[in-house]
């Protein structure tokens, strides 16, 4: 009885996969009636746990695949639509099967680099530097030399440390897949900061237009450059086009009477302990 | 005599001295055979084991167990199988433990003529196995036997049976042997590659060693575990795990200084590098002094990364010490890169000594060391040059284009790595003049630093002194005694000022 309700329960999510599929390899695809589709999935999926998770049979090694494969189309439609919680969800539920299950003939998936290279982008992209490191731990050397898809957000993050930004924003031309685009709009927000940051303290002034070059603003787009210089509050002097940065007074230095005291009795104490 | 910890062997195999003779003398019988002598040896720690059920003072068991290093090279199959036949009941009711127990063994070469030394005691032996301790330390050192002579897969069914004997007793003078024996548990299956299916073991054995509050064993699971999870390099789960667990205070010292060093790793990956310096300095500092090498070595490779990972240079005399020179010397020339700031020698390091960095799992630690070469080289020239131009700069620190070199200065200075300003028009990078460092609050700082680390020491070593224990005063002479003591000796000292006066005229 049980199992002719599990057996009915695959069919209809075979049915609905089938379906699913379809829709994704459509371009463009629609996605609304992909999100749709994808709910009804993830509601089957749970239903009958027992055949989509580990086990040793043959047929629940096609079931395992499928329920990897919903995953992963799930994970990618969820950069379509641009929501970056419901991609996380999808990696999270998606990391077991690329790295715990091993399967030994489960062939391996042919997004599971570029979809791990995108979680790592979007580690990245948080500012999430310690997850980064432990998801990257998990990664064989030999990946994060040689595969593009991990490169590519190790590379990056070289840069982020190393502060070379242009690199960064030249990186954007050579994603090695389209839908590494999303996290890289985030991350160029992040950077324009932190530049606008490092200006502020390291120049005394410079002119506006090279500060427009230097926040990766293109030609066209001095209207949003003007709104940024607005939201930063620098201010603009008219006759020479520069931006001056107020340079902080040293304050005179008070001895600071509070710490001291506390410093000397605590080492007055200390000491009085020793016998 | 004060006791010492029990003697733990760490992950390599190291010496550790037999510190402490047997209290009682040895039996008469002829020593030429090193065999008997293991015998002897073997029966004294039998019979510390037994004293130690009896009287319920865990320290005899320890004494037994820390000479188990030692012991573990002078067996062989010969001891074993005499062991085994002595120790065992040749009864019907023994039998049944002998078996398995002798498959493991080989046959004897021939039969021996010295064997008549030892004489099956059968009625006193008998008693002995009754206790499970006796059962469980022969199992033990068959394991470790097994284990020396890589022969594997005996050793993973004879692990398993251990644990089959030891998981559902629960008498608490199994506790010091329990711990050793999850030791080698783990260790045969480490070693033959199948890691992963012990874990859930060790975690229920955890549990139960929790709530009993079974502090040396809750201490060598946990280590276990952590080391489990970072041979997988699964940082994340070993992390959470010490999050929601205690590490027992009274646990031994090689056990904290495992401990420290697994969690000054996990912290070196998740980039909290002060807190993993400190950790893993503390660790080298708990372990044995003279013993234990290739511990400390691993933990000072780690400790050096870590420091560099932190910006400050490692001293000199951390490389010179004679046991750590050789391993040392590829740190020694990274830690020279990255002291001058070159990045080519810092590739070059990488390149010729890449492997060796991953198989001791410090690469990944080293790759993110470039950075750190680069804000070297800045600092640098910020330093030597007042007013360099931005070109110069990326040539020297061998950058891609000026633009590079604009953009790393910058982020330079919003670190507070150096003290400058660039000017964008004329292109080049200015540094501030400094500042009179002694008008500032920084020796304040850095002296409450130093005052608070070695009241910290101080009160450390402290808590840590052990004071003798009760038997000491047993040998020192009773008040009665001291006084009849001095008597004489007033006596005697007056006898001689006689004597004295009597022979001057």
């Amino acid at each position: 009885m049980a199992a002719m309700a599990t057996a009915a329960n695959i069919g209809a999510v075979n049915n609905i996969y089938a379906k699913l599929s379809t829709e994704w390899d459509k371009k463009p695809p629609n996605l609304d009636e992909c999100g749709r589709l994808l709910n009804a999935l993830k509601v089957k999926l749970t239903q009958c746990p027992m055949n989509f998770l580990a086990t040793n049979s043959e047929n629940d090694k096609r079931n395992v695949i499928l329920a990897r494969g919903v995953l992963e189309i799930g994970a990618q439609w969820a950069i379509e639509t641009k929501d970056a919680d419901a991609f996380e969800r999808y990696m999270a539920q998606l990391k077991p099967y690329y790295l715990d299950y091993s399967f030994d003939d489960l062939e391996e998936s042919t997004y599971k680099h570029q979809l791990l290279g995108l979680n790592l982008l979007r580690l990245l992209a948080q500012n999430k530097l310690a997850d980064f490191h432990t998801e990257l731990e998990l990664l064989s050397t030999e990946d994060i030399q040689k595969n593009v898809y991990i490169r590519h957000p190790v590379q990056i993050e070289q840069y982020l440390m190393e502060g070379s930004y242009n690199k960064v924003f030249t990186a954007r031309g050579n994603i090695p897949a389209r839908s590494y685009g999303f996290f890289m709009e985030i991350l160029l927000k992040t950077i324009r900061d932190e530049i606008a940051r490092c200006i502020e303290k390291a120049y005394e002034k410079i002119s506006f237009h090279e500060a427009r070059r230097m926040l990766f603003f293109n030609q066209d787009a001095v209207e949003s450059y003007k709104e940024y210089v607005k939201q930063r509050k620098w201010v603009c002097n008219a006759q020479d086009d520069m931006i001056h940065f107020q340079r902080e007074e040293k304050v005179e230095e008070v001895v600071p009477a509070k710490d001291l005291v506390e410093q000397a009795i605590s080492y007055a104490r200390e000491l009085e302990m020793i016998v | 005599m004060p006791d010492k910890d029990p003697g733990a062997p760490s992950n390599q195999d190291v010496e550790m001295k037999d510190a402490d003779k047997p209290e009682q003398p040895q039996p008469e019988e002829v020593k030429k055979d090193a065999d008997v002598l293991t015998m002897e040896d073997i029966r004294q720690h039998l019979k510390h084991i037994e004293k130690a059920v009896s009287t319920k003072e865990p320290r005899f068991m320890s004494r037994a167990l820390r000479v188990l290093v030692n012991l573990r090279k002078r067996l062989n199959s010969n001891v074993l199988r005499k062991l085994l036949l002595v120790y065992y009941p040749t009864g019907s009711g023994g039998a049944a433990t002998k078996n398995p127990l002798l498959d493991f063994l080989e046959e004897p070469m021939e039969v021996d003529k010295s064997a008549g030394g030892v004489r099956p005691r059968t009625g006193k032996a008998a008693a002995l196995t009754q206790i499970p301790e006796i059962d469980i330390y022969l199992h033990l050192l068959v394991l470790i036997y097994l284990l020396d002579q890589k022969k594997l897969t005996d050793a993973l069914s004879c692990s398993k049976q251990l644990m089959d004997k030891i998981t559902p007793s629960n008498r608490r003078t199994l506790d010091m042997l329990a711990a050793k024996c999850y030791f080698y548990y783990s260790r045969a299956y480490e070693i033959t590659d199948q890691l992963d299916q012990v874990r859930g073991f060790l975690h229920s054995r955890l549990r139960t060693c929790t709530l009993k509050s079974d502090y040396e064993g809750q201490a060598s699971l946990l280590n276990l575990l952590l080391r489990n999870y970072l041979h997988y390099n699964l940082y994340d789960q070993a992390d959470k795990l010490v999050s929601k667990s205690t590490f027992p205070e009274s646990a031994s010292n090689n056990e904290w200084a495992r401990y420290l060093y697994y969690l000054g790793r996990i912290k070196a990956i998740l980039l909290d590098y002060s807190e993993a310096h400190r950790h893993l300095l503390q660790a080298m500092r708990k372990a044995p002094q003279h013993t234990a090498v290739g511990f400390k070595q691993t933990a000072q490779k780690f400790a050096i990364t870590v420091e560099l990972l932190l910006g400050d240079i490692p001293d000199k005399s951390v490389f010179r010490q004679p046991m750590m020179r050789k391993t040392l010397q590829p740190y020694f020339q990274l830690t020279q890169a990255v002291r001058t700031g070159n990045l080519k020698n810092f590739g070059e390091v990488l390149e010729n000594y890449g492997g060796k960095f991953q198989s001791e799992g410090t690469y990944t630690l080293i790759v993110r060391l470039r950075h750190n070469v680069i804000k070297t080289g800045v600092r640098m020239i910020s330093l030597s040059y007042s007013r360099i131009f931005l070109a110069d700069v990326s040539q020297k620190l061998l950058l891609d284009s000026p633009e590079d070199a604009e953009y790393i200065v910058a982020k330079a200075i919003r670190d507070g790595v150096i003290e400058a300003s660039i000017d964008h028009e004329k292109g080049f990078v200015q540094s501030k003049e400094n500042t009179d460092i002694y008008a500032t609050r920084e020796p304040m700082t850095a002296f409450h630093q130093r005052i608070n680390f070695c009241l910290d020491i101080h009160n450390q070593s402290v808590k840590a002194m052990r004071f003798p224990q009760k038997s000491y005063n047993r040998d020192l002479e009773s008040a009665e005694k001291r006084r009849e003591r001095e008597q004489q000796e007033l006596e005697s000292a007056k006898e001689i000022a006689e004597e004295d006066f009597d022979d001057f005229p």
